[in-house]
């Protein structure tokens, strides 16, 4: 009967873990009281929809995986981190994030097991290649200055010279400025003969060039 | 909530605010009147515990960063053999390089000082510097968060 009513309904997230916590849940007790086998505790993750595609079969599932699963992937949570949340952060201030940066694949795998042993057997490519599985940048990269300053003060200046300049062209616009009768010729001309009289510029200037002698401008 | 909940060790270990690289023993806080020495005891045990775990060292770490000094190199070193073991060689570079940040801030002499101090510790434990591994220079260029 139920078959029949087909609801095309698309789950929410919340809906989802609390299927999955109820799923698990059951698994939990069934394991506990009779003896079957870890696979039917995988079959779960696998069934569910949000399982990322990873070659390796995911982690434990507990209360805060279930919450962040999508977000973070199979990465291991390590630690408190900045507010309690499992999320991956490079900060001066908290040097350790509370996730791992990648998943732990099988190369990474067989580097945990070298590690295990002595460190001095570590090379240094294996130990940065440990470091980048665990941390996405080094703190000489994320405090590495950004050259931002260069963008800020460039278009700083670019905006001041274009308020500048449309503060100019408004001004234009605004205020026309109509010519007086004194930029006419005749008065142009009567200015400059008044100038020669009063002896304007008589060292290097307009007197200099005039000859006062036979009242033409010198040769 | 799901949210992460752990030991509430860390309310135990109460913030004492310190000057940066003095040795006068003069304490500013008004809640606790310890001395250098019982600090530095009380962060050597808290790393020493044989039963550490990898979660309370990073607490410790991040603890440890926010207070207003550069760690003792007693302190430095509890630190790497409880990252030794747990196994766990990145956290102890991590650690490293988030002091030398931190005393590169104060003064040029300091981060040379303290490789100096607990070199024995790095060469017994096999812990590379952020020096030998190269990453006292950017490595890779990456985008910053802040621009995604």
């Amino acid at each position: 009967m139920n078959n029949l009513l087909l609801r095309h309904v698309k789950l929410t997230h919340p809906q989802v873990t609390s299927m999955l916590q109820y799923q698990c849940r059951l698994n939990a007790s069934t394991t506990t009281t009779t003896t079957t086998t870890t696979a039917g505790s995988k079959s779960v993750i696998q069934q569910s929809p949000i399982v990322l595609d990873n070659t390796k079969p995911p982690p434990p599932l507990d209360a805060d995986r279930m919450r962040m699963h999508p977000r973070i992937g199979n990465r291991e949570i390590v630690g408190y981190g900045l507010k309690g949340k499992p999320e991956y952060f490079d900060l001066v201030m908290f040097p350790c994030p509370s996730i791992r940066w990648e998943a732990d694949t099988s190369e990474i795998a067989e580097l945990r097991k070298k590690e295990k042993g002595d460190w001095k057997q570590l090379s240094t490519e294996d130990k940065k290649r440990l470091y980048r599985a665990s941390f996405r940048q080094t703190f000489e990269e994320f405090t590495a200055p950004s050259g931002i300053w260069k963008w800020t003060m460039g278009w700083t200046l670019i905006a001041l010279a274009g308020l500048i300049l449309a503060y100019d062209g408004w001004r234009r616009v605004a205020y026309p400025f109509e010519t007086p009768d004194s930029f006419g010729e005749e008065k142009l001309k009567k200015q400059l003969q008044y100038h020669i009289a009063a002896r304007q510029g008589p060292m290097t200037g307009l007197s200099a060039k005039w000859d006062y002698e036979t009242g033409t401008w010198k040769k | 909530m799901a949210y992460l909940f752990r030991s509430v060790l860390i309310q135990s270990l109460n913030k004492t605010i310190r000057p940066m690289w003095t040795t006068i023993n003069r304490n500013m806080s008004s809640h606790s009147k310890e001395t250098d020495e019982e600090f530095d005891e009380r962060w050597k045990a808290y790393f020493d515990r044989p039963s550490i775990d990898g979660w309370d060292i990073r607490q410790g770490i991040n603890h440890m960063n926010r207070l207003d000094l550069i760690p003792e190199p007693e302190i430095i070193t509890a630190c790497l053999k409880a990252c030794r073991r747990v196994n766990d060689h990145s956290l102890a570079v991590r650690y490293l390089e988030a002091i030398r940040y931190k005393s590169n801030a104060v003064s040029k002499e300091v981060w040379p000082w303290i490789l100096q101090e607990i070199r024995p510790t790095l060469s017994e434990l096999g812990v590379s510097s952020p020096e030998d591994l190269g990453y006292d220079k950017p490595e890779l260029a990456l985008k910053s968060v802040d621009d995604m």
